[in-house]
């Protein structure tokens, strides 16, 4: 008991950080932009794809898949895919920026669509086996099993993370990102690069994804060009669980996710008496996303956004 | 320069010509459909059910404005609503016209029952919590095998007759649609030039404002929803019958994100546009044969395209049937 | 008949907006809402409006409490407001903008709309004949069917009156009508409304320029720091040194205003200080 216990928190906290990587870009771009970026789930996808790239090409010139090849292999992944974030973000939203909010949005959806079938016509439409980053060992913990990929995959985004944290909060780049998610126009009024801000929000949020995709690759051993739809749809859930625009909102809100989810398939099948089996796992993950914008829209730890607010700042 | 650029940007009567031309190719291909391959009217009727899929969403992001992303659901309700009454799954057989009031209902009270609770929310939540219900019930579909047959879906349905006569070859299925689709396509013109539509287009271009004249916009919202359901429903219950199988592949997000696509490409708002939209998106694969599979990449870029350079779409909401009435038979 | 603000207050979190105002708005005049910058005096118009709730007190039409009401329902118990920045929709026709008005009237009949002809029709040009009388005294008939995000400025604000007033309001809330107007818009304006004064309508116009507000009104409030500071008529408010030291600037002593000044930034010291 308790050793499945310590195996399933492990699991939660896994898939928890994956999920908060990914979160991290939804509630930047939504931050600066107000906007809701679908082809985010796309960066995760081509992250694990790009990597895969870099790495056959690494071993292709080096010969062995060493611990440098597959490190090199990720930071340039994942730096790749920055860059082609901030790319994306100049041809395909930058020109819309005022525009109708409908717009952008609905032109992400259009580059996530074509991410996406760009990829199938490039790699194929079937699942491709992906190595693992992560030498694979089992640790017996109190009876529960733990892979030393798990502890990799938890080490590598919790050190993205507290680096993203220090990069907004101690950086300058970081003050003045804050300074633009808080008003755009006043931001501007003092002078602030507010495109270099956007820039960067559309080049570190694409980075963390991309990071949070090679890992998911690495720990599944499998990538498909469809990959980011569904998770991205839960990144994006756990962004407004934790309030959408708040940096430690989108981290909390993936750990909860991720710990309800791993909890709720255990339990689901125990509960309903196998009515409901694990394939529920998603509905519930879209359940939660429903119950939290009826019952507290802005997040945990957003700030409460009403009506009155956004009519006061219409009018000033 | 695009057909609309010249309808509306060039001298009157060029554009009236363009106006006859485009009117007398559609009435040719009507006319012509009886004598075409099976192949081909098979063709024509996808188009006809995606101008009747565009029809319905358009109202909620065209007129309403707002993003659905989940339209495939209601599509899916209809299409399994007639897979469930008129097959041996559940052994009813029901008629096609006793089944086409019960899907249009069902898709109705599904639309309301999404409505209520998500129309309160900000307008981009909407999209994202339409996309979440959107793979809820298709999630359901496929899990719930002992009524929908899960994946394998639901084979063997029955064949639709309407007061005697038998529904069963492509052409006949021709007729049906271009029925409904002239049907619905009246009635949705008509609505939004209702004092609904007007409505909807306050909510769409100012929601605050518009609830400072005195528009209930949740009530609004939930009658465009309803109604976008409802014909998202009929076009399944169709679409079922037609193809005598439902499975839950025909129901994917994709699919949803297509007729969104659809809508933008023609031009946001119209109904026109979406024939426009229809069109290109069912005929491109025929004209890149070769290039099947680069026809979704095309027309995801298209879209951005069109988005940042002709935000109207092919075809500009201006340039309403009504505009198009004028310049054929007016002065 | 009379609208009636009792105890009125807006708080957000410590700062008062609006402090216990309690007054009434007798029919058939136009009333002026005055008062420096922060006074209170928008957030007066939007809470009657119901665009902002109200933290204590309450705002009642005729006896009936329109506070606890929604925002379409307040607009459905016959108050029309217009905004500071424009707010029109834009990508509507003039006439459409002006047509839409008549949703709570004509909404029960779509249906019938939709599948009966003629009777679209009738409803349409019963709609339309209204409209284009309150479009052509604001002068705006020739711009009917162009969109309303195209029209000139000026021409804008004269469309947001005219949406306000084409369902017949008893209340008409203005809100800074003649900013950005020219000299000769402004006069316009003034002359409109003057023509609007009815006998059942209660008229209440918040406006920085004292020319249009001594001419047009008819009873003046004039706010200051969320309370109301004085009521009177155009000549009584010009007459008292109270306002003119709060506000009107028009005290021939320079140290009488180097005084108020003085007060004024002491004021908002305490504020900020109590912020930190």
């Amino acid at each position: 008991m308790l050793g499945s216990l310590i195996q399933q928190t492990v699991n939660a906290l896994t898939i928890g950080s994956i999920y908060a990587l990914i979160a991290l870009g939804y509630t930047m771009v939504y931050g600066v932009l107000r906007m809701i970026n679908f082809a985010h789930g796309e960066m995760f996808m081509l992250g694990a794809y790009v990597a895969f790239l870099v790495l056959s090409m690494l071993i292709g010139t080096v010969g062995a898949a060493g611990a440098i090849a597959l490190a090199a292999a990720f930071v340039i992944a994942i730096f790749l895919v920055g860059v082609i974030g901030v790319g994306i973000e100049r041809v395909a939203y930058k020109p819309l920026r005022n525009s109708t909010r409908l717009a952008p949005m609905l032109s992400s959806l259009g580059v996530s669509l074509s991410l996406v079938t760009g990829i199938q016509i490039l790699a194929g439409p079937q699942p491709v086996a992906f190595p693992s980053f992560f030498p694979v060992v089992r640790y017996q913990v109190l009876g529960g099993t733990i892979t030393s990929m798990q502890i990799g995959i938890l080490i590598a985004a919790f050190a993205l993370m507290f680096g993203l944290q220090f990069l907004v909060n101690r950086s300058r780049i970081g003050i003045i990102v804050r300074a633009v998610s808080e008003s755009r126009p006043t931001a501007q009024l003092l002078g602030i690069n507010v495109n270099g801000a956007i820039s960067m929000v559309f080049f570190v949020g694409p980075l963390l994804g991309a990071a949070g995709g090679i890992l998911y690759a690495s720990y599944y051993g499998i990538m498909t060009p469809t990959m980011g739809a569904v998770i991205g749809l839960k990144a994006f859930t756990a962004a407004i669980l934790g309030g959408i625009g708040s940096i430690p909102g989108a981290m909390l809100g993936a750990f909860i996710l991720a710990f309800v989810e791993v909890g709720g398939t255990a339990l689901l099948p125990v509960i309903t008496h196998g009515m409901l089996g694990t394939e529920y796992r998603d509905v519930l993950s879209f359940a939660i996303l429903i119950l939290v914008l009826l019952i507290r829209p802005a997040g945990i730890l957003g700030e409460a956004v009403s009506e009155e607010s956004i009519v006061y700042k219409r009018e000033f | 320069m695009s057909v609309a650029e010249t309808l509306t940007a060039a001298k009157p009567h060029s554009g009236r010509a363009i106006s006859f031309l485009v009117f007398a190719i559609a009435i040719a291909l009507i006319a012509a459909s009886p004598f075409l391959p099976n192949y081909y009217v098979r063709v024509i009727n996808s188009l006809l059910i995606y101008i009747l899929l565009g029809i319905g969403l358009n109202i909620v992001i065209g007129y309403t404005g707002l993003l659905d992303l989940g339209f495939v659901a209601f599509y899916a309700v209809g299409a399994y609503s007639y897979a469930l009454l008129a097959s041996p799954q559940l052994d009813l057989h029901w008629p096609f016209l006793a089944i086409l009031p019960v899907a249009a209902c069902l898709g109705a009270a599904t639309g309301i029952l999404l409505g209520i609770p998500v129309l309160r929310l900000r307008g981009d939540y909407l999209a994202i919590v339409t996309l979440g219900f959107g793979e809820i019930i298709r999630i359901i579909i496929n899990n719930l095998d002992w009524l929908t047959g899960g994946p394998k879906g639901i084979a063997r349905l029955d064949k639709a007759s309407i007061l005697g006569i038998q529904v069963a070859r492509p052409i006949d299925f021709f007729w049906l649609l271009l029925i409904t689709v002239l049907v619905a396509g009246v009635l949705v013109w008509r609505l939004e030039r209702s004092i609904l539509g007007k409505a909807w287009a306050a909510i769409r271009e100012d929601q605050d404002a518009a609830r400072g004249i005195g528009i209930n916009t949740t009530n609004a919202k939930l009658a465009a929803f309803a109604t976008s359901a409802t014909i998202g429903s009929i076009a399944g219950a169709i679409f079922a019958a037609s193809q005598r199988f439902v499975s839950p592949e025909s129901f994917t997000l994709q699919e949803s994100v297509l007729i969104v696509l659809m809508i933008v490409i023609g031009g946001i708002g119209n109904i026109l546009g979406i024939v426009a939209g229809a069109a290109i998106l069912m005929l491109l694969p025929e004209v890149l044969r070769e290039f099947a599979e680069w026809r979704i990449l095309f027309l995801g870029l298209l879209m951005i395209f069109l988005i940042i350079v002709r935000p109207a779409g092919i075809v500009p909401r201006s340039f309403g049937p009504d505009k198009l009435i004028r310049r054929l038979f007016g002065k | 008949m009379t609208l009636v603000f009792d105890k009125l207050r807006k708080q957000y979190g410590q700062v008062v907006a609006i402090d216990d105002v309690t007054t009434s708005f007798a029919p058939g005049l136009i009333h002026g809402l005055i008062g420096p910058n922060g006074a209170g005096k928008s957030t007066l118009i939007n809470m009657t409006a119901g665009s902002y709730s109200v933290s204590s007190g309450s705002i009642a039409l005729d006896g009936k409490r329109l506070d606890t009401l929604k925002k379409y329902q307040i607009a459905n118990s016959r108050v029309a407001r217009t905004y500071q920045n424009i707010r029109l929709f834009d990508q509507m026709t003039v006439l459409e903008n002006l047509e839409v008005c008549f949703y709570p009237a004509d909404v029960g009949g779509t249906w019938k709309e939709v599948v009966w002809p003629p009777y679209a029709s009738a409803r349409r040009e019963k709609r339309r004949e209204k409209c284009m009388d309150i479009l052509r005294f604001f002068d705006l008939q020739g711009y009917a069917e162009t969109d309303a995000g195209s029209l000139p400025y000026g021409r804008q604000r004269m469309l947001e009156i005219a949406r306000a007033l084409v369902c017949e309001p008893r209340v008409l809330l203005l809100d800074e009508p003649a900013a950005g107007l020219n000299h000769h818009e402004t006069a316009e304006l003034t002359a409109r409304l003057a023509a609007q004064r009815v006998p059942d309508r209660i008229t209440i116009v918040v406006e920085h320029d004292m020319d249009l507000v001594m001419k047009l009104c008819d009873n003046i409030i004039v706010m200051h720091h969320g309370k109301l500071l004085f009521q009177g008529t155009p000549a009584e408010v010009q007459a008292s040194p109270d306002v003119q030291l709060a506000y009107l600037g028009t005290a021939n002593d320079i140290d009488e205003i180097r005084a108020a000044a003085q007060d004024r930034r002491a004021q908002l010291g305490i504020r900020a200080r109590r912020r930190s």
